[in-house]
């Protein structure tokens, strides 16, 4: 039973793979209708990511607040709310991080890193509450509240940013640095820089698995995910997980934000976050609703984000390339029942053959 | 205040209200056979990109929207194919739609242009006939001729849906495909025609903001006003009229917040004015009541060869 | 002869099942053809195949002694086939007129001819003596009327073939009459009529011929005149079958349950006006009545899964109005909800995971009050499976995987599990096999025989006449009357479920 149980597993990893590869062909039309080569291309991208030390450290950088976002968007569909909202919240989770990191005075680090945290967690928290409570009290399409609200974010940390809390002394626009007892303690110092929020990915990765796979709650809240209609008929709870399932994954993706504040900017900028929330929405979907699966995901789109700097320079290829294997991936993710009986039917093809031999 | 100042207001609410009317209209269709449009964003953005491109390698605006109605078909076309043929999921294809024409287009804009804006290109922000009208004529030659043409394509919608063969069928596929399909109708041409349609006036509704309200494209300018349109077809219950109505209510607060940002009058941040259309959106939504609803929307409905 | 309609060696194959079975079936034209066997023995798929739905597999298919190939339910159209489907193909929005000519809609000029729609559709009835009135909105009219609708929309194509998917389910038994004038008239008019069903009486009343089908396959096919009811249960499943289980017991006297002035309304419409009655332990209290008179809105008030706009519930001398679901679990009272696969099941849990669902909160399936006891889930999931017969190569197995039969005897197993007193049983036979079906009726006449409580819910009268000690029959939300159960009528409950009270009055318009 349990080889079994294996087997299928494994033939459903295929799935994502095939899935990532076409969205990487989709993006190689790209780059060719620009006159570029692909494959020079794609060698740059890997260079970039993993040529050298920094790459990669720079790799498992950026992947952190990707996994949040992503361990966000896991946590909102397991309860049947998908929030594609975690770009927005992540930006608040990044300003409520600057917030204590700027106006918690003299406190000492072992205090004030996880207070910045907290209100990293509280900002996307926040944020998300205003969409869960439509969705819970009236029933709205989420995904519509969620994507405007992306919208506003952009507004409100324009606002923040070079109106409310903007720095005198800074040559690009931003907020104050934050103290230096909010900062994320390095793992590995410069010129590497990387910090322990490394080690909170993992910690928090565990925390969900578990979670889910062994807690009464998890077990409920997966009942609402995977029909909420027999989860009510069975005296659950529904529009409680649904609020639990939505804040929750904002404060995740705040906290995704509050981390790349706290470890890598030490400040809030207009375009810290390239895109981090976006990015968690495939990964989500292809990691089968697995935290510790998401992280690989994470690296992936790490990855990607590094060395498309490389390929910027070295081919001449716009780093925006990534937006479309992005856009590509998550089409291909909506097609993914087509790749799935398209195995299918050469699987149970061959099946026929050896049968009738 | 002066009459002139409502003047300039309702002229600028019709507008801003135009692309969320016709992108709304777009989306009646193709909710209306059974596909939730997330996308619409997306075909925006392509319309309004395509649409610059073709004016500025033809210099003719018209040729623009022609290439606009083509950008907003291919990504209709892209949406149709996920969410029709394939048995999609309708909202992650959306999604996935608006974030690969957000990238794309981008991508495009710096390969050719170096930069995230294009140059300003010959555009139809007047209508130069109604010029000559008497009284009204400084008013109606100053909106762009695509309002009008918006206007054209509600009277023509209108005619289709409620009193077409066609339009009965629209009306069926959205509420139950399978009865639709055992009346020996194709299912699947209807979904097509729904959403090829709703990716075509995207595509007006997107060259009408790079064309018809400026005269290039910047990234980032559809700015959420494809979601407004999906709001205004929920809120105006898949009806002409009531999508009218919600994309000039839209197009009320978007006035409203640029008014109040040109004049300085009370002393609001202008990101903070920014904001209010999109609150408005969601407010809007919020007040809708679930009541009517098209049953079959946001369904897979798969072709029997590929099921398995 | 040439045929009507000749299928040979259909085989059509699923995943999981072989549907059809080298089947080869010939109807006579301008008869009334029957197909019967119980539910998964391929009748449907068969019908589809016929009407364009599926593609087969293997096999023909001849319509008077042309050979055809449908690629769509279109071709078979053109082909004079219509079909009459067990869920009625009618949008509700729509009027009669509109739901009919879909696809051939009348036209003038581009547009559609609204008026010329209603002239023809009144036109195909009155040649053919049904009465609809083509203007009415569908939502407006009675499901025997919807079904009339569904004929006529296969005349105006002009079928000559009709097939008609278990036409009964949804009819009172007065409407069964009727539809048996429309389909005699129809097939004096020359029109080859095929249904499929499993209710044999019907069967016996309407057709000429009959086949049979078990497993996939082929079994018989006979003359009505030359077979009865007996013969073609042991055809049909196989063996003898005993449904119904054995009372062993008078009804107790001691209530169980009482409900008083219920009053339920949704979208401003009033779904139940006023319901009282009793149930006592040792019973069980069968509601009957049409689809959507009420019932199951009723059994779901009891399981707590609908809040009533009035009125209360009594359960063992204690008010439970206001509680919930959870707590009556606690209390003992389990349900069996109408809809399994979307209200009964979590479709993607495995059946160990579904077997607690609703009772995962219980200390011995919850460790230390947040942790899942899956040791405990598992083994118990392992004893149920034995003990309820659910087919299954294991405990970790999807319940999507299974079949209606076993999916149902998950649903019971966990129900019954939790030792309840009261059961709210909501067509628990509903689209499951012959042998299940014998298997939930034990489950509840032994149930009954210990002195528990049930309330059941069927649109069956049989199964509500042979495990009810006593029949409430619901009209329009209406509690009609209750009957005994050992000297009611099917007649008698036929006319009260379509509005006459137990007196014989009529019952004031709806």
């Amino acid at each position: 039973m349990k080889i079994n149980a294996l087997k299928l597993r494994l033939k459903d990893a295929l799935v994502p793979l095939i899935l990532i590869l076409i969205a990487f062909l989709f993006s190689a039309i790209w780059i060719s209708f620009m006159g570029k080569s692909p494959l020079e291309a794609y060698r740059a991208l890997f260079a970039g990511a993993f040529g050298s030390t920094s790459g990669v450290v720079n790799t498992v950088k950026k992947s952190v607040p990707i996994a949040f976002a992503s361990f966000a968007v896991i946590v909102s569909t397991k309860a049947n709310v998908f929030n594609i909202g975690a770009e927005g919240q992540l930006a608040m989770g990044a300003f409520g991080a600057t917030m204590a990191g700027i106006f918690l005075k003299g406190l000492p680090a072992a205090v004030h890193i996880p207070a910045a945290i907290l209100a990293a967690a509280l900002g996307g928290m926040a944020f998300a509450l205003v969409p869960a409570l439509l969705r819970v009290k009236r029933g709205i399409n989420l995904l519509v509240v969620l994507l405007l609200m992306n919208n506003i974010a952009r507004f409100l940390l324009q606002f923040f940013v070079l109106d409310a809390f903007a720095s005198d002394n800074a040559l690009v626009p931003s907020t104050d640095r934050i103290m230096e007892s909010a900062r994320l303690p390095y793992l590995i110092g410069p010129p590497y820089r990387l910090t322990i929020a490394v080690l909170i990915v993992l910690a928090v990765a565990i925390v969900l698995e578990l979670f889910f796979r062994r807690s009464t709650a998890g077990y409920e809240m997966r009942a609402v995910g995977l029909s909420p209609e027999a989860a009510r008929y069975a005296g659950i709870d529904i529009n409680k997980y649904m609020l639990l399932g939505l804040l929750l994954s904002g404060a995740l993706a705040g906290v995704g934000g509050g981390l790349e504040i706290l470890g890598n900017h030490h400040r809030l900028y207009i375009d810290f976050s390239p895109g981090y929330g976006y990015d968690g929405i495939p990964i989500a979907l292809l990691s089968g609703g697995s935290p510790l699966i998401s992280i690989l995901g994470s690296l992936l789109f790490g990855a990607l984000r590094t060395g498309s700097l490389n390929m910027q320079a070295k081919v001449g290829i716009s780093d925006e390339i990534i937006s479309v294997i992005q856009g590509s991936l998550i089409l291909c993710i909506a097609a993914n029942y087509f790749v799935k009986y398209l195995l299918n039917r050469r699987r149970s093809g061959k099946a026929g053959k050896e049968a009738g031999q | 205040m002066t009459v002139s100042f409502f003047v300039v207001l309702l002229l600028s609410v019709i507008r801003l209200s135009t692309p969320m009317f016709i992108a709304g209209l777009g989306n009646m269709y193709c909710e209306r056979v059974g596909i939730l449009n997330l996308g619409a964003e997306g075909m925006m953005v392509s319309g309004a990109f395509a649409a610059v491109l073709g004016s500025y390698y033809t210099g003719n605006p018209w040729i623009g929207v022609f290439c606009g109605m083509v950008g907003g078909l291919v990504a209709g076309a892209l949406h149709a194919l996920i969410c029709v043929e394939f048995g999609g999921l309708h909202a992650i294809s959306g999604l996935g739609i608006t974030m690969l024409f957000n990238g794309v287009t981008k991508f495009l804009c710096l390969s050719i242009f170096g930069s995230t804006f294009t140059p300003n290109v010959a555009a139809l922000q007047t209508t130069k006939i109604l010029q000559g009208v008497p009284v009204l004529g400084k008013y109606l030659g100053a909106l762009s001729p695509l309002v009008y043409l918006g206007g054209l394509i509600a009277v023509i919608s209108y005619f289709v849906i409620f009193r077409t063969p066609y339009g009965l069928r629209v009306q069926m596929v959205g509420d139950d495909p399978r009865t639709v399909e055992t009346a020996g109708i194709n299912v699947w041409k209807m979904r097509y025609s729904g959403v090829l349609i709703c990716g075509l006036l995207c595509g007006i509704a997107g060259a009408y903001m790079s064309l018809g309200q400026l005269d290039r494209f910047f990234e980032g300018m559809i700015a959420g006003k494809g979601m407004l349109a999906v709001i205004a077809v929920k809120m105006g219950k898949w009806e002409p009229k009531g999508i009218l109505g919600t994309a000039l209510l839209l197009g009320f607060f978007d006035a409203v917040q640029l008014q109040l940002q040109i004049n300085g009058i009370i002393g609001i941040p202008p990101e903070m004015l920014q904001l209010l259309p999109y609150v408005a959106g969601i407010a809007v939504l919020s007040l809708q009541t679930g009541a009517t609803r098209l049953a079959a929307l946001d369904t897979q409905y798969l072709r029997n060869k590929y099921k398995f | 002869m040439v045929y009507a309609v000749e299928m040979r060696g259909i085989t059509k194959r699923f995943p999981a099942v072989l549907a059809n079975d080298h089947i080869d079936i010939a109807i006579k034209a301008g008869t009334v053809h029957a197909i019967i066997g119980e539910n998964g023995a391929g009748k449907s798929t068969l019908m589809n195949i016929l009407y364009g739905l599926h593609k087969p597999d293997e096999g023909e298919i001849l319509i008077n002694g042309q050979k055809q190939a449908f690629g769509s339910a279109t071709d078979a159209i053109d082909c004079g086939i219509g079909m009459v489907h067990q869920h009625f193909m009618l949008v509700p929005r729509l009027t009669v007129a509109d739901n009919v000519v879909l696809g051939k809609e009348p036209r003038k000029g581009l547009l559609y001819d609204r008026k010329a729609a209603i002239a023809k559709v009144a036109e195909v009835c009155s040649r053919h003596n049904i009465q609809v009135d083509p203007a009415k909105k569908v939502a407006d009219i009675s499901l025997g009327m919807q079904q009339r609708v569904e004929i006529v929309k296969t005349l105006y194509r002009g079928a000559e073939i009709i097939i008609l998917d278990e036409p009964t389910a949804v009819l009172t038994p007065q409407e069964i009459d009727d539809l048996g004038e429309i389909l005699r008239q129809l097939k004096e008019g020359g029109k080859t009529i095929i249904i499929i069903t499993h209710k044999l009486e019907e069967v016996m009343d309407f057709s000429d011929d009959i086949s049979v089908l078990r497993g996939g396959k082929h079994i018989a096919t006979l003359r009505k005149a030359e077979t009865d009811i007996p013969e073609l249960t042991r055809l049909m499943v196989g063996r003898d079958v005993q449904l119904g289980g054995r009372k062993e017991s008078a009804p107790g006297k001691e209530e169980a349950l009482r409900l008083t002035d219920i009053v339920y309304a949704a979208a401003g419409r009033q779904i139940l006006k006023s319901i009282s009655l009793v149930l006592h332990k040792g019973e069980v209290l069968g509601l009957a009545g049409i689809d959507g008179s009420g019932q199951t809105q009723l059994a779901e008030i009891v399981a707590g899964v609908l809040t009533p706009s009035g009125g209360s519930v009594v359960y063992h001398s204690r008010d439970i109005t206001g509680k919930t679901v959870a707590q009556r679990k606690k209390e003992g009272i389990g349900f069996i909800a109408q809809d399994r696969q979307k209200h009964g099941l979590v479709m993607d849990f495995s059946i160990a995971e579904n077997l607690v669902l609703g009772f995962q909160r219980r200390p011995e399936y919850c460790q230390y009050k947040i942790a899942v006891n899956s040791k405990a889930v598992i083994s118990d999931a392992q004893k149920r499976i034995r003990e309820y017969d659910i087919r299954t190569p294991g405990e970790q197995v999807r319940v999507s995987m299974l079949s209606g039969g076993n999916q149902q005897k998950v649903v019971v197993a966990r129900e019954m599990g939790s030792r309840p007193q009261l059961i709210v049983a909501d067509q628990p036979t509903r689209g499951v096999d012959v042998g299940a079906i014998e298997a939930i009726h034990n489950i509840l006449i032994n149930h009954r025989n210990k002195g528990g409580s049930v309330l059941l819910v069927s649109l069956e009268l049989d199964e509500l006449m042979m495990l009810s000690d006593r029949i409430a029959v619901f009209f329009d939300g209406r509690l009609m009357g209750i009957l005994d159960s050992a000297t009611a009528t099917r007649e008698q409950i036929g006319m009260m479920m379509v509005g006459s009270s137990l007196e014989g009055k009529e019952g004031p318009a709806s």
